[in-house]
């Protein structure tokens, strides 16, 4: 189911939680709500919900064309999966996932042999079948955080909302959890938007990502369009790291790429990887930087530099451009940049 | 250097908890000891024949009944106003909170006045409930208007902090899935905060049959009829009946040690409850 999302505001006293924000998400696609603490997204997500209700006004939400102002949340067929899992602690885990069956007014009331059936399914798809008996008290984050899932997908929802769904999981259960829930949207097509402040995470789990900052919708596009064409410096410093040069570049533009965007301004914008770093020549002594910090750990190495007036650019290179360069610290180089942005700020 | 510390340190315990003994001696055993005592003084035969007296009967059954009849009472605005102030925001709720503590400001006396000022016989609705022939200031009625009133604060008191603690994420979980507002709490805020709600109910029990003050004012003390236990007690102590007056007074000391029981019991529960997750 498509949602349509109009001129929202919402203000929490003077504070703007979201200022007039418009957002399309297509049928059937993952899409994630990325933004800093305080940006607007979970209100957005709980105003899609029907759990906050927006400030009045011209603002306008449908699911597939269909204005639900007036559509109870319990009637709104909203999967939602809460940060810290809101699971019933006084229920067993088939308790939970059969909770929305069980709650159906009589006559729609599936029998207990299908509550069974659909609840048994859904364990397997989240691969907690075995743990049906279990109190959430007696799972970990992880399998909680599925139990979860599977509890909101019991009501066959229309859409599926996640709010920092991985938020309160260890590194390594996040990574894990976040493929697996790629993998589950393209077996069930669920409509789905999930919340999280986790920029790796955005970009990994979804089709489309909106970034979001101060109750604003910065930019959005598919991981690649923000990644490599951001909108905004906003967007270009939340999503990935930066080098930003205020006044001019410490060095040459590269043949064949070229300075993007339309700002005026002579802010400059580099990712670390489209630094290129050289040999120092005589003749650009002017520009020449010193290797501060060498991190080789890793499938990139990421250099700190530093120019005349403490500048500081940093540079990735492959383990293969490293070694061929030589580098040492305190060496004098030079740089040179391949996609350069440039914004008003 | 650390053996004297500690030594000293020893000494400061032990002074502590001599103290406490003393007190507790004083205060807690003594009185146990003497209830006893004094109930079975003239043998266990006296001591049972005490509670088969026709107005001692009367008494535990008022007692009882009034009970059966508060708790309830309590259990309705308990689970009402904490769900009020625990789970909405509306204007005035601090005021509401207050208002919830108002019985346990006010001495139980001024509180069975006030009953006998709106109820009574020269009260605002005296002379109508008078036509109406429906007696509640020296009745049955007064005496649980009365008790409720007193023990108004002990449900809701318990269960505020404990539901304002919970959150709204499983309401709202709750509520998403279909629930409707009954099923959310029937299914959802009870059972959750059931440890809290049981304690409320113990407290509330315990006050309930024990309330001297305020039943005293509107019963009016009509043996056999309007008497509760603590106020049978006082009445039998009154007329020298000593070793009935304490083998009453025993039962509702037992009454008392059940209820620290489970309340204990109770804790631990909350205690491994919030340990599990």
């Amino acid at each position: 189911m498509s949602i349509h999302i109009e001129h929202i505001s919402k203000r929490y006293g003077a504070f703007r939680a979201l200022d007039d924000v418009s957002l399309q998400i297509p049928h059937g696609e993952l899409t994630a709500l990325l933004g800093p603490s305080g940006s607007g997204k979970t209100t957005l997500l709980r105003i899609i919900a029907g759990l906050e209700q927006p400030d009045p006004g011209n603002g306008l939400i449908r699911f597939q064309g269909q204005d639900i102002a007036g559509i109870p949340v319990s009637d709104r067929r909203v999967g939602f999966v809460f940060q810290h899992y809101a699971l019933f602690p006084h229920l067993s885990v088939f308790e939970n996932v059969a909770f929305g069956l069980r709650v159906k007014p009589r006559k729609q009331r599936p029998t207990p042999q299908v509550i069974s059936d659909r609840v048994y399914a859904l364990l397997e798809l989240v691969q907690l079948a075995s743990f049906a008996d279990r109190y959430p008290a007696q799972l970990s984050g992880g399998q909680r955080q599925r139990v979860a899932l599977a509890r909101a997908l019991a009501i066959e929802p229309e859409v599926l909302l996640l709010d920092e769904p991985f938020g309160a999981l260890d590194a390594k259960v996040r990574l894990e959890l976040r493929r697996w829930l790629r993998r589950l949207h393209d077996e069930l097509h669920v409509t789905s938007v999930f919340v999280t402040h986790d920029q790796d995470e955005a970009m990994e789990v979804s089709d489309r990502v909106v970034i979001m900052n101060q109750g604003r919708i910065e930019q959005i596009g598919s991981p690649q369009e923000v990644y490599h064409r951001p909108a905004s410096a906003f967007v270009m410093g939340f999503v990935g790291q930066v080098n930003v040069f205020r006044g001019g570049l410490p060095g040459p533009v590269q043949q064949g790429h070229g300075v993007h965007g339309d700002g005026f301004g002579a802010i400059y914008f580099v990712r670390p990887s489209d630094v290129d770093i050289r040999p120092l020549s005589g003749a650009e002594a002017a520009q020449a930087l010193r290797v501060a910090r060498i991190h080789a750990a890793g499938p990139l190495v990421r250099i700190e530099l530093l120019g005349r007036d403490e500048q500081l650019v940093t540079a990735e290179l492959t383990q293969e451009r490293f070694r061929q360069l030589q580098l040492e610290p305190e060496q004098q180089v030079q740089v040179e940049f391949r996609t350069v942005h440039r914004f008003d700020s | 250097m650390r053996a004297p510390s500690e030594f000293r340190f020893n000494w400061v315990r032990a002074t502590l908890l001599g103290v406490v003994v003393l007190f507790l001696l004083l205060f807690l055993v003594g009185p146990l000891v003497a209830v006893f005592g004094e109930a079975l003084r003239k043998g266990l035969g006296a001591y049972f024949a005490s509670f088969t007296d026709p107005a001692a009967r009367s008494a535990i059954w008022l007692t009882l009944a009034t009970t059966a009849v508060v708790i309830p009472l309590n259990l309705v605005f308990g689970v009402a106003a904490a769900w009020c102030v625990a789970k909405f925001r509306f204007p005035g709720k601090s005021l509401l909170i207050s208002l919830i503590d108002l019985p346990f400001a006010i001495s139980p006396v001024i509180a069975g006045l006030v009953f006998v000022l709106v109820f009574g016989r020269n009260g605002w609705l005296g002379s109508w409930l008078e036509q109406h022939d429906w007696k509640v200031i020296f009745a049955w009625p007064g005496i649980v208007l009365a008790t409720t009133f007193v023990t108004l604060p002990f449900i809701a008191r318990e269960l505020i902090p404990y539901m304002q603690e919970q959150g709204r994420d499983e309401e709202e979980a709750a509520r998403l899935m279909g629930a409707s507002g009954w099923q959310i709490l029937f299914r959802v805020t009870l059972p959750r905060a059931k440890l809290a709600l049981l304690y409320g109910i113990v407290l509330c029990n315990a006050r309930a049959m024990g309330e001297f003050g305020a039943v005293s004012v509107v019963s009016g003390h009509v043996r056999g009829e309007t008497n509760t236990l603590p106020l049978h007690v006082e009445v039998l102590y009154n007329e020298y009946n000593f070793s009935a007056a304490f083998a009453v007074a025993s039962l509702l000391t037992l009454l008392a040690f059940v209820t620290l029981v489970l309340k204990t019991w109770l804790e631990r529960q909350g205690a491994h409850a919030r340990v599990a997750p």
